[in-house]
């Protein structure tokens, strides 16, 4: 060995030698960095915040397409608001009168018609969104025509 | 399992009972027994391969993340040490790169204005060896600190790095050369 790598034995011995009396630190946490990204950023978030926005639109599209259907946001308030009119039109028949599917169409109509409307404001492009909404009772700007027409034509007996 | 060798007979001659440690690959166990073993001689390394000590605590956390990362599927036919300087090294030129990123951006930023006073607590330990070993290339400085420092032979530095014996040996040849100009030896 020359005495230039004795010199770099010594001289490497004598700068780095202390190191090895100071306290060993504690080991730097290993954090899993893929996961990390794929839950909080990158693609992973763009993608799950597509899904989340697709799941959003399609929930609020199908209370539309609900509402435009029943005539109100709540199906089963609906529901008994129909059977409610069916009595109503029931005790309005005079003797002697059959059917009441006048009646409850005109009612019908009249719920059905308003909120077709504000489905179509929102996109709905079903020209007959409210087509048998009322278990087929002429709904919708068609059934109020044919309510008409037939309110029209005396009942026979 | 496996023991650590080469310039492990350098410390075991010193009394050094971590010389005769033996890991199993995986073990968070072991991991943690090779950290408290070999921490400061991967970090007396990275000292004469990066800018100050700050640096080189952090290349060395560095070092052992990356090791742990790998650490299931380390295969116990090389030397652990070996294995970790190899790492080490690898960490060292990554953050040179970075460095002279940096230096160039805090160029552009202190252009006009005076350089400041350099950090009193980084002076004393930075030598004019180790000051002119900072400017050495990474694999020559690297090779420099394990033959002189770790004591390793041309050959167990050639199977760390993974190069041929040869190129260890002129990198070192080179080193020196370059050593002796700017010490003016």
């Amino acid at each position: 060995m020359s005495d230039f790598e004795s010199e770099l034995d010594q001289e490497l011995h004598r700068v780095l030698d202390p190191v090895a009396a100071t306290p060993v630190p504690a080991r730097r946490a290993v954090h899993s960095r893929t996961a990390a990204k794929t839950i909080a950023g990158g693609a992973g978030a763009a993608l799950g915040l597509k899904l989340l926005t697709a799941v959003a639109v399609a929930a609020a599209a199908v209370t539309v397409a609900g509402a435009a259907t029943t005539g109100s946001l709540n199906p089963i308030e609906w529901g008994q608001q129909v059977k409610q009119q069916v009595e109503t039109c029931k005790s309005q028949l005079a003797d002697g009168q059959h059917g009441i599917g006048d009646c409850v169409s005109g009612f019908a109509s009249q719920h059905g018609a308003s909120v077709a409307s504000d489905a179509r404001h929102h996109g709905d492009t079903n020209p007959h969104g409210n087509n048998g909404a009322n278990g087929g009772a002429n709904s919708g700007g068609h059934g109020k025509e044919r309510t008409r027409d037939k309110a029209s034509i005396p009942k026979a007996g | 399992m496996q023991s650590i060798e080469g310039p492990a007979a350098r410390d075991e001659a010193a009394g050094d009972e971590s010389a005769r440690e033996t890991y199993e690959p995986g073990s968070e166990a072991d991991f943690e027994r090779l950290y408290r073993n070999t921490y400061h001689r991967i970090l007396g390394t990275l000292i004469t391969l990066v800018r100050d000590r700050a640096t080189a605590e952090d290349c060395t956390q560095e070092t052992f993340e990356r090791a742990y990362r790998n650490w299931a599927s380390w295969r116990p036919d090389a030397p652990v040490e070996a294995w970790l300087h190899r790492i080490a090294i690898n960490v060292a030129i990554s953050d040179r790169r970075h460095q002279k990123l940096r230096e160039a951006g805090e160029m552009v930023r202190r252009l006009g204005r005076p350089a400041l006073p350099p950090d009193p607590s980084t002076i004393s330990e930075r030598s004019e060896l180790v000051r002119a070993m900072k400017k050495l290339p990474t694999k020559q400085a690297a090779a420099l600190v394990l033959r002189h420092y770790h004591g390793y032979s041309n050959r167990e530095i050639a199977a760390a790095l993974g190069v041929p014996e040869q190129t260890i040996a002129s990198r070192l040849a080179a080193a020196r050369k370059q050593l002796q100009a700017v010490l003016g030896r």
